[in-house]
């Protein structure tokens, strides 16, 4: 087998490109994820029976349908629930971060309940609100015992973003397909491709465990 | 000590489901007064404490805290709560904060004390508490007593007018069990009113104005320490205390000819 990179070096402003789109997708959904994931986790543990109920509903369904068919749904039949198109990068952002924040509220959830009960007796007794206890006391400790889990599903977010190439996205594995097509030479292409998303992730995920060391002692309470 | 009262329990009443932890508890801490409670493990001593500054809502009966009633559903709550300081059995320091920030979060947050003047505040406290080295180091790296130290001084960084304490040396080791109680008595003598709840029967012979004893519920006896200690009424409370090793007058004229 003969190996030619010409093709990646004739079209890389273009893959670049697709890499930043990879890149901005999966940054501003795992944003948008983790930015549900907080206020859901914190609503069903602290918010009542009715939050929980709801939101469990949300989390559930998430839960239950495939990334590939709520990226469909998003971006093929909610413009039609409101009226007029979306554009795919939104359509792309909206679902992988719907999908993302289902799972890491749960994450959220558990470490929330796992920080013990006195610690925020502790904080109410200085007079805090339940808010700024939460906030100042109790998920900041949450959040770090949960860092590997909340690393693991930042990569997953990552590596997601690529489904949706599906619904045109223009990042890196359909900009990648596109080339391939063109100049007949998937192996080169896709492998490139491969070697992308696994600079992006692999260092992410030691990053996250190496960080988890240095910090569990500040979330056993 | 003046006369005036501070904290009143009226009749206070507290269920947890069937099972009654106070069963109507009247008990009045007077402005400057340190009260030890003692009694039992599961006799509600804890439970008073928490209902005390509404951590826990009072069934029947009521609390009174500087002329005003605490009521746990009013958010006036929160100006009750920032004039008690709690200090825990089990410390209760925030981990992911260093002592420093563990001393001037309730400042900063809940007072809105600007950063300069709470972490000088802080400065003030620490070396008070003896830690003025540990500014900057993480509750996971300090001894259970001084983690009891610096649970203290963040109590006191409210500038509290009463301190509610839950057995603050049970779960420290022996050797250092005195640097928090020296603290405490330290404060005792600066005329902190302080409601304690302690097996440290020496402590609260010492500092206390008052004891109070606690069984299933109820105040069964109170009194100066002298009283309680040499010369109980209660049966109840002879039987507590002799099983914690303490036998009356005999007993104590010992510890007080050692400490001289
Ligand atoms: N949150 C709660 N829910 C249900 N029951 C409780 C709760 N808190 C306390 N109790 C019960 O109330 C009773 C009094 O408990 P409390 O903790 O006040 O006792 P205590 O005198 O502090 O005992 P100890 O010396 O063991 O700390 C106990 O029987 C306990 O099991
Ligand atoms: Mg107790």
């Amino acid at each position: 087998m003969d190996i030619n990179i010409q093709p990646i070096l004739q079209s890389w402003p273009f893959l670049l490109k697709a890499l930043m789109m990879t890149i901005l997708v999966s940054a501003l959904s795992t944003l948008l994820g983790f930015a549900i994931g907080v206020i859901v986790g914190a609503l069903r543990t602290y918010g009542g029976r009715f939050a929980n109920i709801v939101l469990g509903f949300y989390v559930d369904s998430m839960r239950a349908i495939p990334l590939l068919v709520i990226l469909v749904w998003t971006f093929f039949a909610f413009p039609l629930v409101i009226g007029h198109s979306i554009n795919a990068v939104t359509a792309g952002i909206v679902g992988l971060g719907l999908h993302l924040g289902a799972y890491v509220s749960e994450t959220i959830r558990a470490g929330l309940t796992s920080v013990r009960r006195n610690q925020m007796q502790a904080a109410l007794a200085l007079g805090m609100s339940p808010f700024q206890a939460i906030r100042t006391i109790i998920l900041p400790q949450a959040v770090i015992r949960m860092l590997p889990a909340l690393g693991s599903l930042c990569v997953i977010a990552i590596k997601d973003s690529a489904i949706a190439s599906v619904i045109a996205v223009p990042e890196l594995l359909r900009q990648t397909q596109i080339v391939a097509g063109k100049t007949f030479r998937p192996f080169e292409l896709y492998t490139a491709a491969m070697l992308c998303y696994f600079i992006l992730c692999y260092p992410m995920a030691r990053g996250v465990d190496r960080l988890y060391r240095r910090l569990a002692h500040l979330g056993s309470s | 000590m003046t006369d005036d009262p501070i904290l009143i329990f009226e009749s206070v009443v507290k269920r947890y489901g069937d099972l009654t932890a106070l069963d109507g508890v009247s008990l009045t801490l007077r402005r400057g007064e340190v009260v030890c409670l003692i009694g039992p493990s599961g006799s509600g001593k804890s439970t008073l404490l928490r209902c005390a500054n509404a951590l826990d809502p009072v069934d029947e009966g009521r609390i009174r805290f500087d002329g005003h009633e605490v009521k746990s559903t009013e958010s006036s709550v929160r100006l009750v709560r920032q004039r008690m300081g709690m200090v825990f059995q089990n410390f209760e320091l925030f981990p992911h904060l260093t002592v420093l920030r563990n001393i001037t979060i309730g400042p900063t947050t809940v007072l809105k004390l600007g950063h300069a003047a709470a972490d000088e505040r802080a400065k003030k406290l620490l070396a008070k508490v003896g830690l003025s080295d540990k500014a900057l180091s993480y509750p996971s790296a300090l001894s259970g007593g001084q983690q009891q130290r610096v649970a203290i001084a963040r109590a006191l960084a409210m500038e509290p007018a009463l301190m509610l304490f839950d057995e603050p040396t049970s779960a420290l080791d022996p050797e250092t069990i005195g640097e928090v109680l020296s603290v405490m008595k330290t404060l005792a003598d600066e005329g902190m009113t302080m409601l304690v709840v302690t097996h440290e029967m020496d402590f609260a012979r010492r500092v206390a104005d008052r004891v109070a004893v606690f069984d299933k519920g109820r105040v069964i006896e109170e009194g100066a320490p002298q009283e309680i200690f040499t010369n109980a009424r209660v049966a109840r409370t002879r039987d507590f205390l002799s099983h914690l090793g303490w036998h009356g007058e005999g007993a104590a004229s010992v510890s007080k000819r050692e400490e001289a």
